[in-house]
């Protein structure tokens, strides 16, 4: 096993929460996916293997936490102004 | 050997609850197959042998983060989640996009075909972590500590926004 298929893996990963990202239609789905994008960018951190980059995905672990925080707080003040979950309704920009 | 069977049946796992969240339609559904993917994801941090990752990806991914999508589904009135499938070309154009993202990542990445992976089980214990975390990447550290409280803030700010015009 070489450092190529753990990446391999980390990207399948990724590309998979991607194509999420662009089908979902829901905002709060959109979100899951994001975090799962950000999981996947931390496997390939720890992946190689160092102390460094594990200190590293421990950041980032702080910052999916912060993200998750304050989408979700977007997404209930989103969804209250506008009614719905989904993206492709809330067209207009002053709310 | 066992441990490239265990990244292999990991990553595999968490690769597949992914795949089937793409096709779940129920959000309820889907939030518990992200939880799959996390778990699955903290198994392969320990056959990786980042011990204290897989513990923390178990609590704040797993646990704080799942929570708090699963009350952003309850909050949220049912109504507003019902809606009919996404287009095909919509569909058909997402995943082809993130097959050309997987592309382009395995082709850029063809260099480390050379890097032997040490795939020997070793302890990284908290204290190996925390010395650099206090001390090469201090300055980070602290930052994250700015971006938490900021994030905070703003979601303070934006929840009691909501309150006042409610």
């Amino acid at each position: 096993m070489t450092q190529y298929h753990l990446a391999a893996i980390s990207f399948t990963l990724f590309a998979l929460a991607a194509a999420g990202f662009l089908t979902a239609g829901s905002l709060v789905r959109m979100l899951m996916f994001l975090e799962l994008m950000l999981n996947a960018a931390n496997i390939a951190l720890v992946a190689l293997g160092t102390p460094a980059s594990q200190a590293y995905a421990v950041m980032l672990f702080a910052i999916a936490a912060a993200e998750a925080g304050v989408g979700l707080a977007l997404i209930i003040t989103l969804a209250t102004a506008f009614k719905t979950l989904e993206a492709g309704n809330i067209k207009e920009l002053k709310g | 050997m066992i441990l490239t069977a265990a990244i292999y049946f990991f990553g595999g796992s968490a690769a597949l609850a992914t795949l089937l969240m793409l096709f779940q339609r129920n959000p309820v559904k889907a939030a518990l197959l992200m939880l799959a993917a996390l778990l699955a994801t903290a198994g392969l941090y320990l056959a990786l042998s980042a011990q204290l990752l897989a513990v923390l990806q178990v609590i704040l991914y797993a646990g704080a983060i799942m929570i708090l999508f699963i009350v952003a589904l309850t909050v949220t009135p049912a109504a507003w989640r019902d809606k009919p499938a996404p287009a095909l070309i919509r569909r058909v154009l997402g995943l082809a996009a993130a097959a050309v993202i997987l592309a382009e990542l395995l082709k850029l990445s063809t260099a480390l075909k050379a890097v032997p992976a040490s795939r020997q089980f070793s302890e990284t214990g908290t204290l190996e972590l925390a010395r650099l975390l206090f001390g090469p990447f201090v300055f980070q550290f602290e930052l994250l500590s700015l971006v938490i409280l900021a994030s905070i803030v703003g979601a303070v700010a934006l929840t009691s926004k909501r309150r006042n015009a409610l």
